[in-house]
């Protein structure tokens, strides 16, 4: 049970009610996670064996753990709203003196939504794999990867405490540096991968530290109790936690600073970039900070740098997807702005976690969706990603078009889209909170509206531009049934979830809910967010309705620097780099074949500075006496420091 | 003192049995090496050497509720120490299986047929197409092990002095015997021999001044001694000071950590394994004991000093690490690494961080053993191959041994689910629980950039595709197999489910005085 | 004459004993600045011994000598086959493992 011993409070701490046990079916939660971990298990053991049948058991086992979820999910309907939270320990994992954590479990509300869209989408993305990687040679590989990052990722939301959760974080962060780097012959992977790899690290960093302050601050790591002892712990160092948390979300959901890595991302395979790029990994950070929300509930501060680092992260991933010209890039930087939306919501305290979660849904669907058909026109097109040789596709790919359009409308918010829903909602809660806030919600969908529009004009409308030798081609029914049923989905998602899953009521036990009053009419601020959409969505029709040329123009300053991710590797290099080089130009020798041109600024710092120091070790015993007499000097005089009163 | 009458000293020789049965193995090894036949001699030292070091792990298990200060107080076989012992003959009996491995090289095992003989010689080519190989390394061994023993349960500082000594001098001599590459292993030797003997002089000056102001080197005494009486600064601080200089050399913390990579690089990789694992562990023990219990009494002013020591160390190790070009020199300086990550259990100075530090070393131990064993079967014709770019494909030539590379890769990395993240934790909670964030915050970064270059490792084996005449891991026998399968069971057991290995650290309280 | 004069002696010695081994280049005269460094200690075992009016540091200078005796066996052999295979006894020239 997971009260049981789990709970180390300091005295005086409001005594806990414990989670309901795990009964019937809930008994078999850990099937959840054990399902794809087998999958994974097998065929990345079994090796050559499991070619054959292998991507099948993948597909098999992230399916069952769909069907298990809904059946999940209609168990805890029957339950009565106060109860629908049971908690299951899986063993003692960590015990020392006091202190112990448990490997336990935990499905709620928030939780449950999480599952539902890890597993469905992750499904429908599994079977589109089967035909997306058809002709890879290591395509058993693939799926291994894929069944260990379901798993991560679930472990990830169903975890009870902090330490299980970070165990999870870390097993997403290796399935997403493995599947980004999984084409390794490209050096441009290689480098993507480790790019990721060094900055979701730095966010680590945030997540482990923020543990330890969670530790010292309240004794335990368990949700709960930490939850219940929030409110007793003075404001700073709450701040603190929830700074620390906000760098570990900024690190795994790719938010300014820690942005960078997401868009080279995309040198993975495109089901990859669909399922942890854009639907499931990279909402993680919001996941913790909702999941976080009665430690930021006590710190005014950090919820403010919360909702600003969202609002910088949407306007820079909307103007980066305004101006790349590689249909993924573009909506990669769709998806930066989309998640900033999200961090933003949640920054808004109980008046938005709901929205921030209800968006993250309906976004996981379309987003997924959107990546997907961008896959199935990659495809199509034989690997050529750049939108500037699509055109007129919608004649040869009717169904990979029509879904797209699904995507389109549910993202830039026509009603009644599934995007329509959730956008909106986000913007009435921040006009709630603050005028500003909520301007700049209406004005990043203006320019969604604008950069989808441009997607799509460019891809499947206008004359064709690719060569004479491209036969682009409709994919397979194996690839378009889930595109069908994912476009589906971003139409009713909104609308299902808001009026037939009551999402408020059903999120409100684990986030709580606030409404305040709004000067103007809902109806009238739906009109003016569609208009500015709408604004956006011509000024995309003027620009490109004519024709597109193959060759990009030189474009504006704004143009110019949104291709270049605004210059956000130029930035690292001159904050970074450059000055290791200065400091340490005794870099040659750090070898080229390992510290080679692409590793990121910090780890070249570290490396410069690790060159430097190993010279120290010259080879010369009588040298090394010469440090040890150092070291003993250096250890007198501490000593002899420490015993001056 | 009536000096007339001698009393004889008590002596309990079936607490002792442990002891004495590996010493008396070792001594009976050099009797066979002068009085047995060249070809007869192997079987019975591997007799010797497993059967000693077997037996003396079911005497201990047998002998586990018997506590006490024996041999007059010299010796304190108390919980820590029987955890300690027991470790060193676990890691003892790993390594011994390494050091019988025959399969690897084709010329015999991972030593020189004749240390004396010149490297390159024509008596040396002669020596190896004969098939000679020598067996005085196993005497050796079990002279160290024997010496590792005392070591860790020394209580009086002249004991310590002579275990550690008796742990060493055949270590420098074991350093020295490589197979291949004699040159590298002969320099390691002498850089060791040197540098270990000049550190043994600080130690027993250290002594000298403790010795000097206590009136004794028994560690009770001094402890009363510390605690009583404030005064004379500069014997307490010079006698602390080269006392910790003595044992921090054999832990490898920086600043005197310059042997360490020379040393572990110029060895056979069974030593290296050897001189990673157990002498790490006995250098902990034997650290920790004295610290604790002998010069508990000024603990406030070692304290600040292990904190300084520990982070330069952390960061030194970890960031070396990422410029090395050599496989056994990375893993040196993530050694170094690593005993910064335990000095901070030890500066503590509490119960937890004492328990931390013991699960931190049987973790570290294991790891390194297996490190070591694929080191030592990824080679070619001339020997090891060590430079890590020969590494690169290892994953689709030989995907076992790739894997459990990885996983200690990852458990070096301490990453969750295996026994590095356990340890970590656990040692940061200990610190933790002693208000010390800024060492933990020295310690998570720290271990962020060391990270890099354990995965990197694991990038190029997977990653990288093989180069011209890099070759798949050779095919060892059963033993080293053994050890290698030990190694990684135990580094992923302890990382899902540690908490019946906390336990048994926990129920063996704490050192007696 | 006070105990203290054999103790600074013993200080005098075992520094000379450490400046050898960080000036000489020949490693026989290395390890016996070492050695000299262990005499250093034996002194100061003995005056100390004097001093507290206890046997103990005596004793511990017959063990410590003992140790340096075993101790001179190894060092040399390993000197000694150094020296065969490079035909000098400086220790700076095995300079093979560094960085």
């Amino acid at each position: 049970m997971i009260g049981n011993g789990a709970v180390v409070l300091s005295e005086g701490a409001p005594s806990l009610e414990p989670l309901a046990a795990a009964t019937g079916v809930f008994a078999y939660l850990w099937l959840l996670i054990a399902l794809p971990l087998l999958g994974a298990a097998v065929l990345l053991v079994g090796g050559r064996r499991t070619n054959r049948w292998g991507p099948y058991l993948g597909v098999l086992t992230v399916s069952l753990a769909a069907v298990f979820a809904i059946v999940l999910v209609v168990s805890l309907l029957g339950l009565p709203a106060d109860d629908r939270a049971v908690g299951q320990t899986l063993f003692e994992w960590v015990f020392v003196g006091g202190f112990t954590v448990p490997a336990a479990l935990q499905l709620d509300q928030l939780s449950m939504v999480f599952v539902l869209l890890i597993t469905i989408v992750g499904a429908l993305i599994h079977v589109y794999s089967l035909g997306y990687m058809e002709d890879d040679p290591d395509r058993r590989k693939f799926f291994g990867f894929l069944n260990l990052f379901i798993a991560a990722m679930l472990l990830l939301v169903l975890a009870d405490n902090y330490l299980l959760l970070y165990v999870g974080w870390e097993g997403v962060g290796l399935a997403s540096y493995l599947l980004i780097g999984f084409w390794q012959f490209k050096p441009s992977a290689a480098a993507a991968a480790k790019k990721a790899f060094i900055m979701n690290r730095v966010g680590d960093v945030g997540l482990s530290l923020a543990i330890m302050l969670i530790f010292i601050t309240f004794g335990t790591v368990t949700f709960d109790s930490v939850f219940a002892a929030a409110g007793e712990a003075n404001e700073s160092t709450l701040t603190w936690i929830g700074l620390l948390l906000l760098l570990a979300a900024c690190g795994k959901s790719a938010q300014f600073p820690l942005q960078a890595w997401l868009l080279d991302a995309m040198e993975g395979p495109t089901p990859v970039s669909a399922l942890i790029h854009a639907a499931t990994m990279v909402t993680a950070g919001v996941y913790l900070i909702v999941r976080s929300n009665p430690i930021y509930d006590g710190t005014a501060f950090a919820l403010t740098t919360v909702v600003i680092i969202g609002i910088i992260t949407m306007f820079l991933g909307a103007i980066i997807g305004s101006a790349k010209d590689d249909i993924k890039k573009s909506l990669a930087g769709s998806t930066m702005s989309q998640i900033g939306y999200m961090v933003m919501a949640a920054g808004l305290g109980p008046i938005g976690y709901v929205f921030a979660i209800f968006h993250l849904l309906t976004h996981g669907v379309f987003k997924a969706n959107l990546f997907l058909g961008a896959g199935s026109v990659i495809h199509g097109m034989h690997g050529e990603q750049e939108m500037r040789r699509y055109g007129a596709l919608r004649s040869v790919m009717v169904i990979t078009w029509i879904t797209f359009m699904c995507g389109y409308l549910a993202i830039i918010g026509i009603p009644p889209f599934s995007g329509f829903f959730s956008k909106d909602d986000i913007i009435h809660a921040a006009f709630e909170q603050n005028i500003i806030i909520g301007i700049c919600g209406v004005l990043a969908a203006g320019i969604t509206g604008f950069y989808m529009t441009r997607m799509v004009i460019m891809t499947f409308f206008g004359k064709p531009r690719w060569p004479d030798d491209a036969h682009p081609h409709e994919s397979k029914p194996v690839m378009t049934i889930p595109l069908i049923i994912l476009g589906i989905g971003s139409v009713v998602t909104g609308a299902a979830l808001l009026y037939w899953g009551n999402i408020e009521s059903w999120l409100e036990p684990v986030t709580g809910i606030e409404e305040k009053p709004l000067a103007i009419p809902t109806i009238v601020l739906e009109g003016i967010t569609l208009l500015i959409v709408l604004i956006g969505v011509s000024i995309a029709i003027a620009r490109y309705r004519r024709e597109v040329p193959v060759l990009a123009p030189k474009g504006n300053l704004l143009t110019v620097a949104a291709r270049n991710s605004l210059y956000d590797d130029a930035i690292n290099e001159a904050l970074v780099v450059k000055p290791t080089y200065v400091l340490s130009d005794g870099s040659i020798f750090v070898d080229e074949r390992i510290i080679d041109g692409t590793v990121e600024g910090s780890a070249r710092l570290v490396g410069g500075l690790g060159a430097r120091l190993r010279r120290l070790q010259s080879g010369f015993a009588r040298s090394y006496a010469l440090l040890m007499v150092g070291g003993a000097v250096m250890v007198l005089v501490i000593l002899y420091l420490a015993r001056l009163p | 003192m009536n000096p007339e009458v001698m009393t004889a000293p008590s002596i309990d020789y079936i607490a002792l049995l442990p002891y004495i049965i590996v010493g008396a193995a070792g001594v009976i090894g050099v009797i066979v090496e002068a009085f047995v036949g060249r070809n007869g001699r192997r079987p019975i030292q591997l007799v010797l050497a497993f059967g000693s070091l077997i037996g003396a792990f079911g005497v201990l298990v047998v002998n586990r509720t018997t506590l006490g200060l024996q041999a007059e107080g010299a010796i304190a076989i108390d919980g820590p120490g029987i955890l300690f012992m027991g470790l060193i003959l676990l890691l003892a009996i790993l390594v011994a299986l390494l050091m019988s491995e025959r399969q690897l090289d084709p010329a015999g095992d991972a030593f020189a047929p004749r240390a004396s003989a010149l490297p390159g010689s024509d008596d040396e080519r002669e020596l190896t197409t004969r098939g000679y190989f020598q067996t005085e390394i196993w005497p050796l061994f079990l002279f160290s092990v024997f010496g590792m023993m005392l070591f860790v349960t020394a209580s009086n500082l002249l004991v310590l002095f002579i275990a550690l000594e008796i742990m060493s001098l055949p270590l420098y001599l074991m350093a020295g015997m490589s197979r291949r590459r004699r040159l590298l292993s002969q320099e390691a030797a002498l850089k060791y021999f040197i540098l270990g003997a000049f550190s043994s002089a600080f130690l027993l000056f250290g002594i000298a001044l403790l010795y000097g102001y206590s009136g004794s080197v028994e560690f009770s005494v001094i402890a009363d001694a510390l605690a009583a009486e404030p005064g004379q600064t500069a014997l307490v601080v010079g006698g602390v000071a080269l006392l910790s200089v003595g044992l921090l050399f054999k832990i490898g913390a920086v600043p005197f950590h310059a042997w360490v990579p020379d040393v572990y690089q110029g060895s056979p990789a069974p030593v290296t394994a050897f001189m990673a694992a157990a002498v790490k562990v006995t250098a902990f023990g034997a650290l920790l004991r004295v610290m604790y219990v002998a010069l508990g009494g000024v603990r406030w002013e070692w304290e600040p000093l292990l904190w300084i020591i520990a982070g330069l160390t952390m960061l030194f190790g970890s960031v070396v690490a990422i410029a090395q070009t050599d496989m056994k020199r990375m893993i040196a300086y993530s050694s170094i690494a690593q005993a910064g990550f335990i000095l901070i259990g030890v500066s503590t100075a509490t119960a937890e961080g004492l328990y931390a530090s013991i699960f931190y070393l049987v973790a570290y131990g294991f790891t390194t053993i297996g490190i070591f064993a694929i080191i030592a079967m990824v080679r070619d014709a001339g020997g090891e191959m060590t430079r890590l770019d020969q590494w690169a494909g290892l994953g689709k030539r030989s995907p076992l041994v790739a894997v459990s590379f990885g996983i200690f890769m990852f458990a070096l990395a301490s990453f969750p689910l295996t026994s590095g993240f356990i340890a970590k934790f656990l040692v940061f909670e200990s610190a933790l629980a002693v208000d010390n964030l800024g060492l933990v915050i020295v310690g998570v970064i720290a271990s962020v950039m060391a990270a890099f270059f354990y995965i990197r490792v694991v990038v190029i084996m997977f990653f990288r595709e093989p180069v011209e005449g890099s070759p798949a891991a050779a095919v060892p026998s059963a033993t080293t197999t053994l050890a290698l399968a030990v190694s990684a069971a135990v580094t992923v057991i302890l990382g899902v489910l540690p908490e019946p290995v906390i336990n048994l650290i926990e129920q063996a309280g704490v050192f007696l005085r | 004459m006070s105990v203290d004069n054999y103790i600074i002696l013993a200080c005098v010695l075992f520094t000379l004993g450490a400046i050898g081994v960080l000036v000489r280049r020949n490693a026989i005269v290395v390890f016996m600045s070492v050695e000299l460094m262990l005499n250093a200690t034996n002194l100061a075992f003995v005056a100390f011994a004097r001093m507290n009016g206890n046997l103990d540091g005596q004793v511990i200078a017959f063990f410590v000598m003992v140790v340096a005796a075993a101790e001179v066996v190894v060092g040399l052999a390993i000197i000694v086959t150094v020296y065969r295979s490079r035909r000098s006894a400086s220790i700076d020239e095995p300079n093979l493992l560094k960085y």
